[in-house]
C-alpha cells in the first residue's frame, strides 16, 4: 500500500538532502571534534525481524514488570511488539498510524524536524521504518506510562527510528523511550528522531534512557519537544552508554505560560565519545525554564555538553536557568561543559553556570572522619552528585535502574578512580 | 586510657603552625582548648583527624597508646576518634539518615538493623530537638549554621566515640541553640569518653564545664589550669596572656 502523499513528498525531499549532504564532522573551538569517518555507513543495512510474543531479555530486564498504557518495541528496522489496551489513547507503530490515521499524523510529523538539518536527519526522514506514534487526546489522564523501545542487537544494523508524540490539551502522561543494545561485535547506527508536542495545559513527564552497551553503536539523533500555552514538560534524558553519540536535544517553550524542566545525566567510560548539544528555546514571553545536566567520565572517554538558552525577540518576562556540571574520574578522560546564552530581549532573567572538576577533597576527608573508607566515600559522593537529576525522573522504577547502572559503572572503574583520586591524597 | 599529643609540630605548605604541642586527655575528662584566632586550634583539630593538607613534621598522636600519627582519617575514626567540624562539608545527594547509617555501619562487623538504628536515632533526635523531616534532607545542604552544628552533635551521639574533639561548635549559635547543643554534649559525657572542646569564647564553658583549660598562642600551649582559668580569661582577655608570655620570655 503506497504511503500518503504528504509522506512520500517528505521522503523525497529528505532523500535529496541526504544525497547532497556529506558525512559531517562536528568541530568546535578548542580540542573538540566529533567525526563519523570510522563509521562504514555503506556496510550497514536496515534489518527486518518478525514480530514476537515474548520480549527479548534485555528489554524485559529494563522494563521490569510494571504495567503500561502502551508499549512499542522496534528491533532493527521492524516493530516486533506493539501493545496498547487502553482505549483512551493511541500508541501504535508510526508506519501503521500513517495508514490508519493520516489526519492525526500529517499536521505534526516533522513540524519541528526539518529534513535538511544535516545528513543523518535527512537519512532518518528519508528511510525511517517502524517508529512510534503516541496520541493522548485532550483531558486524558494516564496513570501508567507509555513506553517505546529501540533495540539493536546485531552488528551491521542501521536503525532509522522515529517517535512522534502528540499530547492533547490538559492531558497528563508519562512517556519513556529506551535505546538498548546488548554487547555486539561490530558497527551499528541508530539515526533517531523524536518529536513531542504538548498542547495547552498538558503535563508530560518524559524520560529517555540510552544504553547502547559496549559495542560500536553510533547514535546520531535529534530530539525536540514543543511546549504550548500553560503546558509543562519535565524531560530527563539519561545517557549511560554508547560508542559514539551525537545528539541534539531541544525544548521549545512556544507560548506564554509554558514551563520546562530539562535535566539530564551521562556517564561515559572506556573509549566512549559523547557529544550533546541542548537548546532551551523561549519563543514566547512569560515562559520559564530550569535545566540541570550532570556528567561523569571514566576511562579514556570524551564527553562534551553544550547547553544553550535562546530567548528570541519579544519573549519578555522569561525566567530561565541552566547549570551544567561535569566530573572527571580518570586521568585520561577529557570533557567540557559549556553553558551559553543568546538573549535578544531585555526584560528577562536568564542565568547559567557550569563546572568541570574533580571530586572535592574536603568532602572525602569529611566522610573519612566518620569512619567511611576513602573508596566508599568516593562512590557515595559520585552517586550523591547524580542524585539531584535521578530524582527528577520522578519514577521509582526508572530511578532504581539508573542508580544501579551508575553503581555498576563506578564499580567497574573502581581501580582507575582509586588511582586517580589516590594520586591527589 | 587516653588521647595523647606529644611534641606535635605541624605545617601547612611552608608555614609552621603548631610548634610543639603536648596535651593529654584521659577518658572521663573534659578539656577546653582556648586561644585567639590564628593560634593553631583548628590546625590541631584537623591534624588529630588526619587532614591531608596538614603535615606533621615532628611528634606523635597516640590513642590508648596506639600511634595514629600516620593513620588515614577513616582508621582514626574507627579507632574511636571524632571531630565535630567548625565548617562541616556539604554532602549533596546523601540524606542525614543514610549518612548516619553508613557511618554507624563503618565501625561495625555487621550492619545495624533498621529498627535498632531507627530507635537510637529517634532517641538522640529528641534530645537535640531535631525534627523528623531533618533526616531526609541532604547532609548540610542548605542548612543554617545552627542546623549544621546540631547535625555534628547528632553524629557524635550516634557514633559514640571514645574521644571527641569539638572545633568551635559554639560559634554562630544563638543562646537557645547553644543550650541544646551543650545538653547534647553533656548527655554524652561519662567515664568512658574524653572531650576536647576548642573554643575562642568562654560562653560554651558555662554550659559544658571543663575540668582542664589550656590556652594556645602562636602554635604552643602557654598556660594550663582548671576551669578558673577560663574565668580569668573572660575577665582579662587574650592580650593579657600575650603580655604575660612576653614578660616571661
Amino acid at each position: 500500500m503506497p504511503e500518503p502523499a504528504f509522506l512520500e513528498e517528505r521522503r523525497a525531499r529528505a532523500l535529496e538532502a541526504y544525497e547532497a549532504e556529506p558525512v559531517p564532522t562536528w568541530r568546535r573551538s578548542g580540542f573538540w571534534t566529533t567525526s563519523l569517518r570510522r563509521l562504514e555507513l555503506d556496510a550497514l543495512e536496515p534489518r527486518r525481524y518478525d514480530a514476537v510474543d515474548q520480549l527479548p531479555q534485555i528489554v524485559r530486564e529494563h522494563l521490569g514488570d510494571e504495567e503500561h498504557s502502551g508499549l512499542i518495541v522496534q528491533r532493527g528496522a521492524s516493530i516486533i511488539y506493539a501493545h496498547c489496551d487502553d482505549p483512551s489513547v493511541t500508541v501504535t507503530p508510526l508506519e501503521q498510524a500513517v495508514e490508519e490515521h493520516p489526519e492525526l499524523v500529517e499536521p505534526w510529523l516533522g513540524k519541528r524536524l526539518p529534513v535538511d538539518e544535516g545528513k543523518f536527519a535527512a537519512a532518518n526522514a528519508a528511510f525511517w521504518t517502524g517508529g512510534a506514534f503516541i496520541n493522548v487526546p485532550k483531558e486524558t489522564r494516564l496513570e501508567k506510562p507509555i513506553q517505546v523501545v529501540y533495540l539493536i542487537d546485531e552488528p551491521g544494523t542501521a536503525q532509522y527510528a522515529h517517535t512522534l508524540a502528540v499530547i492533547g490539551e490538559h492531558a497528563e502522561c508519562r512517556i519513556r523511550e529506551y535505546c538498548l543494545a546488548p554487547p555486539i561485535d561490530g558497527q551499528a547506527l541508530h539515526a533517531g528522531a523524536f518529536e513531542l508536542y504538548a498542547a495547552a495545559g498538558a503535563q508530560v513527564q518524559l524520560a529517555h534512557y540510552q544504553d547502547w552497551g559496549p559495542g560500536e553503536v553510533h547514535d546520531v539523533s535529534v530530539k525536540r519537544v514543543e511546549v504550548a500555552r500553560d503546558a509543562r514538560v519535565k524531560w530527563v534524558p539519561v545517557h549511560l552508554g554508547g560508542h559514539l553519540t551525537k545528539q541534539t536535544l531541544d525544548i521549545v517553550t512556544a507560548e506564554p505560560g509554558s514551563d520546562m524542566r530539562h535535566s539530564g545525566l551521562y556517564f561515559t567510560e572506556r573509549d566512549e565519545h559523547l557529544d550533546l548539544f541542548t537548546t532551551d528555546k523561549h519563543e514566547a514571553g512569560h515562559t520559564t525554564g530550569d535545566t540541570v545536566w550532570k556528567g561523569a567520565l571514566t576511562g579514556e572517554s570524551r564527553a562534551s555538553y553544550e547547553g544553550l538558552i535562546h530567548i528570541v525577540p519579544h519573549a519578555q518576562e522569561t525566567h530561565t536557568y541552566l547549570q551544567t556540571h561535569q566530573m572527571l574520574l580518570s586521568q585520561k578522560a577529557k570533557g567540557d561543559a559549556i553553558p551559553s546564552l543568546i538573549v535578544e530581549v531585555d526584560n528577562v532573567s536568564a542565568s547559567h553556570g557550569g563546572t568541570v572538576g574533580e571530586l572535592d577533597e574536603e568532602q572525602i576527608f569529611y566522610m573519612q572522619t566518620r569512619g567511611i573508607p576513602r573508596a566508599e566515600a568516593v562512590r557515595v559522593l559520585v552517586e550523591g552528585y547524580f542524585e539531584e537529576v535521578v530524582q527528577r525522573l520522578d519514577d521509582p522504577g526508572l530511578e532504581a535502574l539508573v542508580r544501579r547502572r551508575i553503581a555498576e559503572k563506578l564499580a567497574a572503574a573502581e581501580e582507575q578512580v582509586r588511582e586517580f583520586i589516590g594520586e591527589r591524597a | 586510657m587516653s588521647l595523647e599529643i606529644q611534641n606535635l609540630h605541624v605545617r601547612i605548605g611552608e608555614r609552621e603552625i603548631l610548634r610543639g604541642v603536648d596535651l593529654k586527655v584521659e577518658r572521663g575528662q573534659t578539656h577546653a582548648l582556648m586561644g585567639p584566632n590564628g593560634s593553631g586550634k583548628s590546625t590541631l583539630a584537623n591534624t588529630l583527624m588526619g587532614n591531608p593538607n596538614y603535615e606533621v613534621t615532628e611528634g606523635k598522636i597516640l590513642l590508648d597508646g596506639e600511634d595514629l600519627t600516620e593513620a588515614a582519617p577513616d582508621e582514626r575514626a574507627r579507632a574511636g576518634l571524632f571531630l565535630a567540624f567548625q565548617y562541616p562539608a556539604t554532602i549533596p545527594g546523601v540524606s542525614v539518615a543514610n549518612f548516619l547509617r553508613m557511618a554507624v555501619n563503618a565501625r561495625r562487623e555487621e550492619n545495624i538493623k533498621v529498627k535498632e538504628f531507627g530507635q537510637i536515632l529517634g532517641k538522640h533526635m529528641e534530645l537535640l530537638k531535631i525534627e523528623r523531616a531533618f533526616t531526609s534532607r541532604y547532609l548540610n545542604e542548605g542548612f543554617s549554621g545552627g542546623e549544621k552544628k546540631r547535625a555534628e552533635i547528632l553524629q557524635l551521639a550516634m557514633l559514640a566515640p571514645d574521644f571527641a574533639v569539638l572545633d568551635e561548635t559554639d560559634s554562630g549559635l544563638d543562646i537557645d541553640a547553644l543550650r541544646i547543643v551543650s545538653d547534647g554534649v553533656n548527655a554524652m559525657r561519662g567515664d568512658e569518653r574524653g572531650f576536647l572542646i576548642i573554643t575562642h569564647y568562654t560562653r560554651i564553658l558555662s554550659y559544658v564545664k571543663p575540668e582542664f583549660v589550656h590556652i594556645m598562642l602562636d602554635g604552643r600551649i602557654v598556660r594550663q589550669g582548671g576551669s578558673e582559668l577560663a574565668d580569668e580569661l573572660e575577665e582579662k582577655g587574650y592580650e593579657f596572656v600575650r603580655e604575660e608570655v612576653a614578660a616571661r620570655a
